[in-house]
């Protein structure tokens, strides 16, 4: 059975053509600043490109299963956003897997702690507990300069 | 196949022959020969990107569409925040802080803060 050995979220992740993984900007909380009296909808997505990526150390065996990485985010109040992602793994006998989940937007409806939480699958069964993690969401609202037109 | 007005990915039906996008609305063959498809999708915005037929797929989420589908250029500020700082901060025990400071410009694209 894999066995997680790294769970990260950062801002990218470069892959060299020797499949050595580097990752840019390890971060577990977004500040959000905004302008004084800015109301945020509950559905707003940041534009902000992400990646979960994560390692998985296999078993004997585990070359042959047909293993998929699930990937859920969860807003504050543990509403799902998004849909559950699921990516096929690809393993070889005595390698890591590397897995890189790329995310166009980041939810910003809610402030406070959302949660990532990762698990594998296997004919659509979790065969992991699930890894999770927390990103925090803090949202600032910048006063307006002063002689600023409203 | 995906929907070119509102990047929906799910259609049942190629988009044409008057076949109607289950999100979006838009008849393909009519709407789209009358407006262009970025005038479509500004309708569709305005009229508050709301799902068209039937129940919306759970957790679906109009601005993570337009954003996935390489629209999020469209995506009205109130919901996709441009204009917004936006700081990665990473906490560890043993270092400062790191803080990469990102400005998003109103088209929703990132570029590094001096």
């Amino acid at each position: 059975m894999l066995k997680p050995y790294v769970c990260v979220a950062c801002e990218k992740v470069i892959v060299a053509q020797d499949g050595v993984a580097s990752l840019i900007a390890l971060f577990s909380k977004i500040i959000l600043t905004v302008p004084a009296g800015t109301e945020i909808p509950p559905n707003a997505v940041a534009p902000k490109e992400w990646a979960v990526f994560s390692i998985w150390d296999p078993e004997p065996g585990d070359e042959r299963r047909n293993y998929f990485l699930c990937t859920q985010i969860l807003y504050p109040d543990e509403s799902q956003f998004g849909q559950i992602t699921r990516s096929k793994f690809n393993i070889e006998v005595n390698k890591r897997s590397q897995m890189t989940l790329q995310v166009q937007g980041f939810p910003i409806g809610q402030t406070g702690e959302y949660t990532i939480l990762s698990w594998v699958e296997e004919n659509e069964k979790k065969v992991s507990d699930p890894i999770q993690f927390g990103i925090e969401v803090i949202i600032n609202f910048a006063a307006s300069p002063a002689g600023a037109a409203t | 196949m995906t929907c070119p007005i509102c990047a929906y990915k799910n259609l049942s039906y190629p988009p044409r022959d008057y076949n109607i996008c289950p999100c979006c609305s838009t008849e393909f063959g009519n709407d789209d020969a009358v407006y262009s498809h970025r005038q479509l999708l500004g309708m569709w915005i305005a009229g508050g990107a709301n799902w068209f037929f039937g129940r919306a797929p759970e957790h679906w989420n109009p601005w993570l569409q337009l954003i996935q589908g390489g629209l999020g250029m469209y995506v009205p500020a109130q919901f996709g925040a441009p204009y917004i700082n936006f700081q990665l901060v990473a906490n560890s025990a043993n270092v400062e802080p790191a803080i990469v400071t990102n400005r998003l410009n109103a088209y929703g694209s990132l570029a590094l803060a001096a």
